[in-house]
């Protein structure tokens, strides 16, 4: 059957300042007659009490950056890889509304000079996404409006201030997002999705910091808030997805990466991207789905020019069938 | 169908409209200033100007004339500028006087450790894999001049601290000598707007302290001029708006700051610091000398590799201790590279960073000091400012503090780079490519650490001061220490033999302290 993929917190992205979060701007999904995996930026709606559930790994690695908007090179670093193992589930609640949730462990390493890499468990997401509305177009698909409530929360003591090996920003966020899809009868995809994210404070290890020109005497250091979207269109049908996306994201403030210093948990960090999904029900097994995606942030602003792999399986489970036989 | 007014579609959409609203108008401020009350001096510290000098012969060696008497009418006509100013305060102009209230020499550490901080910054390599050094003739050109790296930090903190210090205690000299009341006193229709000190007012403290800050920053940190300058005016526009001071009690103060700071700049141009860097040749002859003894040689594990930081700083000027204390008190060798000891302290290194717990990283992370921070010694000039607080310290007393400090922690530096340069001992990674480190790995030979030299020299000079802080220096000074073993960076002796040697230099300036006529 179908599967779905709830927010595509990548990991990965990392990158020099980490941004995760509702980063996960790749997706497409499967669909089809049988019901459809769906992100949190997606046009997909899994169907009620269906459990869609998996594990993904990424792998994300740059060699150049931009410091501010320099592309460069760090021979103290080399090459940044970050690899991430993620839980995935999603459930039907009803066949309007969807609860998700990933939960990420992620690894750093540095290939040159010598820092530590980092590892652990980073911050767990929640999404609740809303099939608002929903307009059938006689013969040839729907057109959808889908509203999404996400919030991410850290799940350990991982530290925000050892960039660019740092797993995460450490940071409460809160995001409102808005889909517009449009599924086609013969498989014609597109899909159209922005979101604001609100963050919280971080809290550091030290009693000062020196970011966008000021040396603040706190432990405390105001995240930026972002913006974000992502266009994608493709085929979508069967199970079976190909699709090309492209995104974006904005920081809201934020000071630039100095010369030859290290990034900082609150710097501007923005991006374009390419992503390309395709999505596989697997022969002979039911309900099982392959999933592959890639991107490559091809300009930015304080963050590494990274190509990013990602793959894993979704399995969705019928909860409706369980309970009521026949 | 029906659509209830409450359906969890509707109820689910609201709820979103609200939390996002909510926390869009979320104010997310950090300060960036410490957040201090007016300075209401316990003392005045009516003796100060009889406290011993550092490098000025007496307190009369820049000479200050007599202000002219209150019933001048040049002086009257001052009072009326204050009084025409004060009817037509500004909100910006009250913003400044609520600042710089809270203590000029306070404020002026604020302001010094954000130039180092901004000025801590490594220069990129250049694509030939170079490095180009800043330029303090070009300061501008990149990279920029300086590099305030804890040697250059620690220099300059004690140059603007020093030279305030002396300049204050001129200052109160003069002041009991020619005992001018405050404009605020002398005529009730001008208002205090900061709190009385009880201090004469002539020549002005802030005047001093603006002119000799203002001089020895744009000296240090020459790419900041323009900021610098704007803070000078606002201190002293404030001290006269706020009633404290006339305009001949400031240009009294100024011109004193000017000429203190005219003997500190002289020192510095010929303190050694010019040729700090050293030269190619000398970067290898340091290495073939450590390797005719026998030993593993450090070398750069930056990259491209970078030359060493400041090999020759161990020859600057310090304060306390002479170039012969500096040779005299260096510490015996470290453990030989090759010995039993040294791969006992590599393996506990490697040890400690492969099993480090959340604790000793945030250590770590809390005095990594690194890059973009105001390096250790500002971190130690910090650490200070609570105690001078809740001491209610007058400003002369103020400044004596932070001079104390960074006066031991300039020495500290020196003898610590004196120590690195004379044994150019390598760093654990460089022993051990397989452990890897918590924080950026300094550029320069390992032992000693400078972290437990520029502690163990500030605790020791705080326990002093305030000896009810003894525990928490202490305890501030161990955990600076061992963060840099838990980071991988350095080896048990480069940390033991660093405090101890801190704790040694620190005395020197102790010894001053205890007679200095302030104690």
């Amino acid at each position: 059957m179908q599967c779905s993929l709830p927010v595509y917190t990548s990991a990965v992205n990392a990158k020099i300042v980490k941004f995760w979060g509702q980063a996960g701007l790749i997706l497409a999904t499967l669909a089809g007659t049988r019901a459809g995996a769906q992100t949190l930026d997606d046009g997909i709606m899994l169907s009620k009490l269906k459990y869609c559930t998996g594990v993904f790994y990424s792998y994300d690695y740059w060699n150049h950056y931009w410091e501010g908007s320099l592309s460069r090179v760090n021979g103290n670093i080399g090459t940044i890889t970050t690899r991430s193992v993620q839980y995935i589930g999603n459930y039907g609640l009803t066949d309007h509304l969807d609860l998700l949730v990933t939960v990420p462990y992620v690894y750093s390493r540095a290939s040159s000079g010598v820092l530590h890499g980092q590892s652990g468990f980073q911050d767990v997401t929640f999404g609740a996404k809303l099939k608002t509305v929903s307009v059938p177009l006689r013969g040839y698909g729907a057109v959808r409006l889908f509203t999404v409530l996400s919030g991410a929360v850290p799940l350990s003591n991982y530290t925000p201030d050892d960039a660019p090996l740092s797993i995460g920003t450490h940071s409460k966020r809160i995001s409102g997002r808005a889909t517009l899809n449009y599924l086609g009868k013969n498989g014609l995809y597109m899909n159209g999705s922005a979101s604001y994210t609100v963050r919280g404070n971080v809290t550091l290890d030290r009693p000062s910091y020196y970011t966008n020109g000021q040396l603040y005497l706190s432990n405390q250091v105001a995240m930026p808030n972002q913006f974000d979207y992502i266009v994608s269109a493709g085929y979508r049908k069967n199970d079976t997805t190909l699709t090309a996306a492209f995104s974006q994201q904005q920081t809201r403030g934020g000071g630039d990466i100095r010369p030859q210093d290290t990034p900082f948990v609150s710097n501007r960090v923005n991006f374009s991207r390419i992503n390309a999904t395709l999505t596989y029900p697997l022969p002979g097994i039911h309900d099982l789905q392959y999933w592959f995606l890639y991107s490559n942030t091809f300009d930015g602003r304080n963050i590494g020019e990274a190509n990013t792999l990602t793959t894993g399986f979704l399995y969705t489970f019928d909860f409706h069938k369980r309970v009521t036989p026949q | 169908m029906n659509h209830p007014a409450f359906s969890p579609r509707r109820v689910f959409g609201v709820a979103v409209l609200l939390i996002a609203a909510t926390l869009t108008s979320c104010t997310k401020s950090i300060p960036s200033t410490e957040l201090l009350s007016p300075l209401t001096p316990a003392t005045t510290d009516a003796d100060a100007g009889n406290w011993r000098m550092i490098l000025l012969t007496g307190p009369t060696q820049i000479p200050v004339s007599a202000p002219v008497l209150a019933s001048d009418n040049g002086y009257l006509g001052e009072l009326a500028a204050i009084k025409a100013a004060q009817a037509t305060i500004t909100p910006s102009q009250q913003a400044a006087i609520d600042y710089w209230s809270a203590g000029g020499v306070l404020r002026w550490n604020e302001i010094l450790r954000e130039l180092v901080a901004r000025q801590d910054l490594p220069p990129s390599p250049n694509p030939d894999g170079s490095y180009t050094s800043p330029s303090a003739a070009n300061p501008f050109a990149n990279p920029q001049y300086p590099f305030s790296n804890p040697p250059y930090a620690a220099r300059a903190y004690s140059y603007v601290t020093v030279a305030q210090y002396e300049a204050l205690k001129a200052v109160w000299y003069y002041k009991y000598q020619y005992n001018r009341p405050a404009p605020s006193k002398t005529d009730p229709a001008i208002k205090s707007l900061m709190p009385a000190t009880g201090l004469p007012s002539y020549p002005s403290e802030d005047g001093v302290e603006s002119a000799v800050n203002g001089t020895l920053l744009k000296l240090l940190f020459p790419t900041n001029a323009a900021e610098i300058d704007t803070y000078v005016a606002q201190q002293q526009q404030a001290a006269l708006i706020s009633g404290r001071a006339a305009a001949s009690d400031i240009a009294a103060g100024v011109a004193l700051g000017k000429g203190i700071a005219a003997l500190f700049t002289a020192r510095a141009g010929t303190d050694g610091m010019k040729s700090a860097g050293g030269n190619p040749a000398l970067w290898a002859q340091l290495a073939s000398t450590a390797r005719a003894r026998g030993e593993t040689a450090w070398v750069s594990q930056d990259g491209p590799p970078r030359p060493p930081m400041l090999p020759v700083f161990g020859q600057v000027k310090g304060w306390m201790m002479s170039a012969s204390d500096i040779v005299s008190n260096r510490p015996a060798p470290p453990p030989s590279t090759s010995s039993s000891q040294m791969a006992n302290e590599l393996t506990e290194v490697r040890t400690a960073v492969n099993n480090i717990t959340r604790d000793q990283l945030s250590t770590v992370y809390k005095w990594a000091d690194g890059v973009s921070t105001p390096t250790p010694s500002g971190h130690w000039n910090a650490i200070a400012v609570p105690y001078i607080v809740s001491a209610q310290m007058s400003e002369v007393r103020t400044a004596r503090v932070f001079a104390l400090l960074d006066m031991a922690m300039q020495d500290a530096a020196v003898s610590c780079w004196d120590t690195k340069y004379t044994y150019f001992n390598p760093r654990p990674s460089q022993l051990d490519p397989s452990i890897k480190t918590w924080t950026g790995l300094p550029n320069f030979p390992s032992y000693l650490s400078g972290h437990s030299v520029f502690s163990g020299a500030a605790a020791d000079v705080l326990t002093n001061i305030f000896p009810q802080g003894a525990t928490y220096f202490s305890a501030q000074a161990q955990e600076a220490a061992m963060s840099r073993l838990y980071a991988g960076i350095h080896f048990r002796t480069d940390i033991t033999a660093g405090l101890a040697q801190g704790q040694k230099v620190g005395e020197f300036t102790v010894r001053f302290a205890k007679t200095d006529g302030a104690h």
